[in-house]
């Protein structure tokens, strides 16, 4: 069976500056990708392209089989994306926002009683306009637009970077569940304790390309005792 | 699509409407108005004489119908060219809030990542603008067949809405374009007003001399009409076709590029902040150097065309009785330098309240740094929150005096050919209108110290100002009004020390209204 997202030999040129040279990256259906890398290393890029809004300069970009430039459109009816950085249109309210999305993904999505659960899992009051809230209820209206979408593909870039704990572990049951109803998800994060407990799998982005790859269990076991910020920490700084 | 037309819709459903209904009011209004000023043949032949000269066909655009004139002709001859801007300005601002600003803002990054077509976004924008347009035309059309004023004919109401309004799409489309280019909303913003520019000035040089650059120009061609008169409607249908073929280049370049990319790059910054950008002042100067220059480089280029009309103007006025009661002469007094001076006067208190608006956007540069959260960062450093007020102040203060004062400059430079201008007389004049500005500063720091969330209230004095002085006379108001608006007092000419009583008071004004503001901003909260 064809992995949901399967990313080959992946560059991408800014003009003079080479932000992506050779990513290779899968993702299987049902599985947590964790994916890290210190800033500027390439991850929205690489999410960027995946989500066509850029186009890769060369290499093979596929989702759910399909090239993720051509077929955009179609493809992002079974995607959900959450960005870093949630900009909201000042005048509208959350919950305007959260059905304009939902609206837009199209498709049958999960309908009000889907809609207000999260809602109030996150506890976001979606009558206030978007100018008002904080960068961490943005997040959430973001969060739910699409866990409340019926997508089969989660791209989350660092989606809870303004969330407090108790929002984080509401997070982490959301996405466990997802995990569970069979959705994939790739997980751009740099909160370790959120990768150690959601992802199966692991990748390192670092200067454009990829450092290590690998199942979650792997990687410990590799680990030899050391602790999961340990191994990342060395894998952002060696190399120099 | 729809969907997508329904939520810009949705955002502009205060906007756009503010817009049309204004644009709908000052026809009507107007179109009242030039009834009642041109009742008999004998007003609308002197007005048509004042406007068939070289300047203000550098000004306003072409003059015709001397043979047969109508208050609507002449209302046409004189507003078109003001509509198509307004509209224009409308327009850009429209198309780059739905565009690049959201690409800017990351927000087109989330409904891209939705199922929508790479092209939604511009297109849809580009419908709405075309609707948009089409409501004004529509609006402006059928409000002035309401009026039925003299002259008024459907055909001629709808060739004249309907160049306003295909000009408005042009610029629509242009905007979209300049959003493709540019990778920020400000330089998509610069780009369009910069075109704007320049269609208006080969406009205005093709009209002078009747040459083909008329025609070239968007802004000339829509001029073409000769509504109420000719009625030519083909103008009308190359705007449009221009219009389409622009927006499509646009619709394609935007196909081929990367979200977030233009086709004109960034340029990079300094990696160090100067010395001087590292002091409170330096970092106010920096925010307002921008605004300084292109205020500076526009009065001056105002300036510099009445400048240029001041010796057909002085002619005209010799032997024009209303504007005789404008300027408050008697009848058959001489011409030469009185009257220029009046005249000139006349001229600087309206341009000394355009010269305010740069003084009070610099002044309330504080406040909008507040509301975007930059200033708290600011205090939270070593900095007195009233020496931060006072170097925008200072900044503002010093604009008061330059920018009349270059305003005064470019007049000079445009008339001085004609031999009448003397230029000490017209820096005299100019000065004397500095604390009046002043005022308008202190009405702007008062209001930031005392009314955070009302500072907006000071253009409601502009806009008294402006009603009270340009039409004060003409419509015979009661000078208690006059005297209400910090411009409602002038200079006495034949006087010769400067210091007069309105200089003084209006000084003191200002000066009070200053501290009073500072007392406030010291002990307010800052507010977002």
């Amino acid at each position: 069976m064809a992995s949901v997202i399967e990313v080959k030999n992946l560059t991408k040129q800014f003009g003079k500056f080479k932000a992506l040279s050779g990513v290779d990256l899968a993702v299987e259906k049902g599985e947590v990708m964790a994916f890290l890398g210190p800033n500027g290393a390439g991850k929205t890029t690489t999410i960027r392209v995946l989500l066509g809004i850029l186009r890769a300069s060369s290499g093979s970009v596929k989702v759910f089989g399909k090239d993720a430039w051509d077929h955009a459109v179609e493809l992002h009816k079974r995607i959900a994306f959450v960005p870093g950085d949630v900009n909201l249109w000042p005048n509208l309210t959350g919950g305007e926002v959260i059905d304009l999305f939902t609206s837009f993904q199209g498709g049958k999505h999960s309908g009000e009683r889907h809609r207000e659960r999260f809602i109030k899992m996150f506890n976001l009051d979606p009558t206030k306009k978007c100018r008002t809230y904080s960068k961490g209820n943005r997040q959430k209206v973001a969060l739910i637009s699409a866990l409340a979408s019926n997508a089969e593909l989660f791209i989350l870039d660092e989606p809870t970077s303004g969330l407090d704990p108790l929002m984080l572990k509401t997070f982490e049951d959301c996405i466990l569940e997802l995990k569970k109803e069979g959705k994939s998800v790739l997980l751009s994060s740099h909160i370790l304790g959120e990768v150690d407990k959601l992802a199966d799998h692991v990748t390192i982005i670092r200067e454009g390309r990829v450092v290590k790859t690998g199942s979650m269990t792997e990687i410990k076991k590799a680990a030899h005792g050391k602790s999961l910020e340990d191994v990342f920490l060395s894998e952002y700084e060696d190399q120099k | 699509m729809i969907r997508y037309l329904l939520f810009i819709l949705r955002r502009e459903r205060l906007m756009t409407p503010i817009w049309i209904a204004s644009l709908l009011a000052a026809s009507i209004g107007i179109a009242i108005a030039f009834q009642q000023l041109f009742a008999t043949p004998e007003d609308m032949r002197v007005m048509a004489e004042t406007l068939a000269n070289p300047a203000m066909q550098a000004l306003i655009g072409p003059t015709y119908g001397i043979d047969s004139l109508t208050p609507a002709m002449l209302m046409a001859q004189e507003l078109l060219i003001f509509m198509i801007i307004t509209v224009a300005i409308f327009n850009i601002f429209l198309v780059i809030r739905h565009t690049r600003t959201d690409e800017e803002q990351g927000r087109l990054e989330m409904l891209r990542a939705l199922p929508i077509g790479r092209l939604t976004n511009p297109a849809a924008t580009l419908l709405f603008a075309f609707k948009a347009n089409l409501a004004i035309t529509l609006a402006i059309a059928l409000g002035l067949i309401a009026t039925n004023m003299d002259g008024m004919q459907v055909c001629g109401a709808f060739i004249y809405a309907g160049s306003i309004g295909a000009s408005g799409f042009l610029f629509a489309s242009i905007a979209l374009l300049m959003a493709q280019l540019f990778s920020t909303s400000r330089g998509a913003l610069s780009g369009s007003f910069a075109l704007m520019g320049v269609f208006y000035i080969a406009r205005a040089f093709g009209d002078m001399s009747g040459n083909i650059l008329s025609y070239i120009s968007p802004m000339g061609l829509g001029l073409r009409v000769y509504s109420f008169y000719d009625n030519i409607a083909w103008p009308i249908l190359v705007l449009f076709v221009q219009a389409i073929i622009i927006g499509g280049i646009a619709l394609l370049v935007c196909r081929n590029r990367d979200l977030g990319e233009g086709i004109i790059p960034a340029s990079k910054g300094r990696r160090h902040a100067s010395r001087f950008l590292q002091t409170p002042f330096g970092l106010a100067w920096n925010l307002s150097k921008g605004n300084f220059l292109a205020w500076t480089i526009g009065l001056f280029a105002l300036g510099a065309t009445y400048g240029a009309v001041i010796g057909d103007i002085a002619e005209f006025v010799q032997t024009n009785e209303m504007f005789q009661t404008l300027l408050g002469l008697g009848q058959g007094d001489l011409i030469t330098y009185q009257v220029v001076e009046s005249f000139i006067s006349m001229i600087l208190v309206v341009m000394a309240m355009v010269a305010a608006i740069p003084v009070v956007i610099i002044a309330n540069k504080i406040r909008s740094e507040e509301k975007q959260g930059r200033i708290e960062p600011i205090f939270a450093r070593a900095i007195r929150r009233r020496s931060l007020l006072a170097t925008y102040t200072i900044i503002a203060a010093f604009g008061s005096a330059w920018f009349i004062f270059i305003t005064a400059l470019g007049l000079y430079a445009g008339g001085a050919n004609t031999g009448l201008l003397n230029f000490s007389n017209i820096v005299h004049i100019a000065l004397f209108y500095v604390p009046a500005i002043l005022v308008m500063l202190g009405m702007a720091v008062f209001l930031v110290g005392f009314l955070p969330k009302l500072t907006s209230l000071v253009w409601v004095i502009f806009g008294y100002s402006f009603l009270t002085v340009y039409f004060g006379s003409l419509l015979g108001l009661p000078e208690w009004m006059d005297r209400l608006s910090p411009f409602g007092y002038h200079p006495d000419l034949e006087a010769s020390g400067f210091v007069t009583m309105p200089f003084i008071v209006l000084s003191t004004t200002a000066i009070a209204l200053i501290l009073m503001g500072f007392q406030a901003y010291r002990s307010r909260d800052l507010v977002g």
